[in-house]
């Protein structure tokens, strides 16, 4: 199976720090992969690296079938790579229904495009979506107005928007309630069962074991592991990062 | 504003709706009526018509300003190079002195050239400097201002230097008006076309998270150069008006930082980021110095600067935000600015 997003040897360095080193990483079409590993393993630089917000020293990555290395992160949007963010970026002064609106496929918009209004399709997509993310109530609230569930939420909802192939969810749980948890969980499987591949940042642990077909641990900037959740979960090395050596 | 589960009531209201708008599309078109029939009623001389030519440039230059600094969230501290570049390019294709370059082309066509150098020269020094965040690029733009006029003063086989040109006269002064009034009304209109659009939308995004913008396939750096390039195409034309009712220019009076603050003050005591708030706030700031002036003429400045304190603690969306705070508030502005908001969602960063 030729992976969808294939990133090798990833160094991302910040002076004399290395946050990222060497780690190699795929996600197939319609996989569901957890990235987890204690604070400071590199996760979220990871991320910041995959998704081109920041650019790496070396190695390489390839989306779609594209190297996206000097891509800058509008580019990387376009194929079809959605991101979410620990902390949460909506546009907080306007409303849930704009946000979802601004966040269509820019790939589709032309210049013309550009200069028109929201068509009936797009406001029609932003209706299904709020009401799969339990947000329709709020279309006319403005987001910085919206609890943090909410905005995660909506924030998921954004992503959803831009008909991903891929999306990499930045803790998607943190800050949330655990009955919002639920329905994150249940809202993630039914994209996945969609079709559209998900890698996530998480520290609940069990939620990953729950959700994920595999899952990869960084710990200090590399790759510890990789493996099924139940894999992940019983190798000692992994154990030892989490919660020191035995006997110490 | 708490959440509702039925949605639209809360914030609907409070945002004005439908209602709001058709009250101020028919505000809009009386005023309009009225400012033109002004000039046909007894009592109105030139003298008023050019007070009222005056204040409706403040009003483009300062709905121009907005277009990057209040919907795209990027203060341009140096706005006025391009009232500058328009007027002074103006000036050298109509101008038959003998210290310019004596091409004495008519008005029309040197105005609208005027006009695309403006935006030429944005968009050639807005691809440079847009790269740059909060005070960088602000002090970038203020240094880009002065670096402008002392070229135009030291050029001077071609600018007048120092002297200055002056401009073949045309002292129509109700044609003068009747122009402004009909490009300022075409502005707006535009800016609130604009304002509707994917693109407008996007600027606002860029504004209130450019990393968050980017990440969700807005090219940012294209819309701003754009937005940023229309800016000074604008302002240059307005320029360019400027120069031939003024009949002469020299740097001292074409390329004044005022013009920046003006707009600035104008566009926040406005409503930053609304259509019709750096209309309202120019047009309430000229008629509140003048009654400063008269009043208190020692300490008239002073007072001004009391009146941007009031207006940041106490109107942070300004005039037109007391009706539809859809604009964006000038401690939000402020914190972006500074960058304290864009540090704390530095992606990379672990709680």
């Amino acid at each position: 199976m030729t992976a969808l997003l294939d990133a090798r040897g990833v160094v991302k360095r910040f002076g004399g720090l290395t946050a990222v080193d060497g780690v190699d990483i795929s996600v197939g079409p319609g996989e569901l992969v957890g990235l987890i590993g204690p604070n400071g393993s590199g996760k979220t630089t990871l991320f910041d690296c995959l998704s081109r917000i920041s650019a790496i020293d070396s190695g390489s990555i390839s989306f779609d079938g594209v190297d996206i290395t000097r891509h800058r992160p509008h580019q990387v949007a376009r194929l079809g790579l959605a991101r979410t963010f620990q902390l949460i970026r909506v546009y907080r002064e306007l409303t849930v229904s704009e946000n979802m609106e601004l966040s269509i496929q820019w790939r589709r918009v032309g210049t013309a495009r550009l200069f028109g209004r929201t068509d009936a399709a797009t406001r029609r997509r932003v209706e299904s979506l709020l009401e799969f993310l339990l947000l329709s109530g709020l279309r006319h609230e403005r987001a910085g107005a919206l609890s943090g569930g909410q905005r995660r939420l909506l924030e998921i909802g954004m992503a959803l928007m831009s008909e991903p192939k891929l999306m990499l969810l930045d803790e998607a749980t943190s800050g949330v309630n655990p009955t919002l948890v639920a329905e994150i969980a249940d809202r993630l499987r039914e994209v996945n069962a969609n079709g559209v591949a998900i890698l996530l940042v998480e520290h609940n642990v069990g939620f990953v074991a729950e959700l994920c077909h595999r899952v990869v641990v960084l710990d200090r900037g590399a790759k510890l592991a990789e493996g099924t959740p139940r894999q992940i979960m019983e190798d000692p090395a992994v154990i030892e990062a989490y919660f020191g050596a035995e006997g110490e | 504003m708490k959440s509702t589960t039925s949605g639209k009531p809360v914030f609907i209201a409070r945002r004005g709706g439908p209602r709001l708008r058709l009250v101020l599309v028919r505000v809009s078109v009386g005023l309009l009526v009225a400012l033109a029939v002004l000039p046909t009623l007894p009592g109105v001389g030139d003298s008023a018509l050019f007070t009222l030519t005056l204040m409706l440039t403040s009003v483009a230059v300062a709905v121009n300003w907005n277009l990057t600094g209040g919907f795209t969230g990027y203060v341009d501290f140096g706005h006025a190079a391009w009232f500058g570049i328009g007027a002074y390019t103006t000036a050298m294709l109509m101008s038959l002195q003998t210290n310019g370059p004596q091409i004495g082309w008519p008005a029309p066509p040197a105005m609208i050239l005027g006009a695309v150098v403006a935006g030429a020269v944005a968009a050639a020094i807005g691809r440079a400097t847009m790269r740059l965040k909060g005070p960088y690029f602000s002090i970038a733009m203020l240094g880009t201002f002065v670096a402008v006029r002392e070229i135009v003063r030291v050029s001077g086989g071609l600018t007048g230097g120092g002297v200055g040109l002056t401009l073949p006269p045309y002292l129509n002064r109700p044609l003068f008006y009747y122009i402004q009034l009909a490009l300022v009304a075409g502005l707006v209109a535009f800016t609130w076309w604009l304002r509707g659009t994917r693109f407008g939308a996007a600027l606002v995004a860029i504004r209130e998270d450019e990393v968050g913008a980017e990440m969700r396939g807005i090219n940012t750096t294209r819309l701003k150069v754009i937005v940023f390039s229309f800016a000074g195409f604008s302002t240059g034309l307005f320029g360019g008006l400027w120069a031939y009712q003024n009949t002469f220019v020299d740097p001292d009076i074409a390329f004044v930082e005022l013009r920046t603050v003006d707009a600035v003050m104008g566009t926040m005591l406005g409503g930053l980021g609304t259509v019709a708030g750096p209309v309202v706030g120019t047009v309430a700031l000229f008629w509140l110095r003048e009654l400063l002036w008269a009043n208190l003429l020692d300490y008239h400045l002073i007072a001004q600067g009391v009146l941007l304190i009031v207006i940041v603690l106490f109107l942070p969306r300004g005039l037109v935000g007391i009706v539809d705070p859809r604009g964006a508030s000038v401690t939000g502005l402020w914190r972006r600015w500074i960058g304290r908001g864009a540090r704390e969602n530095e992606p990379g960063k672990e709680p």
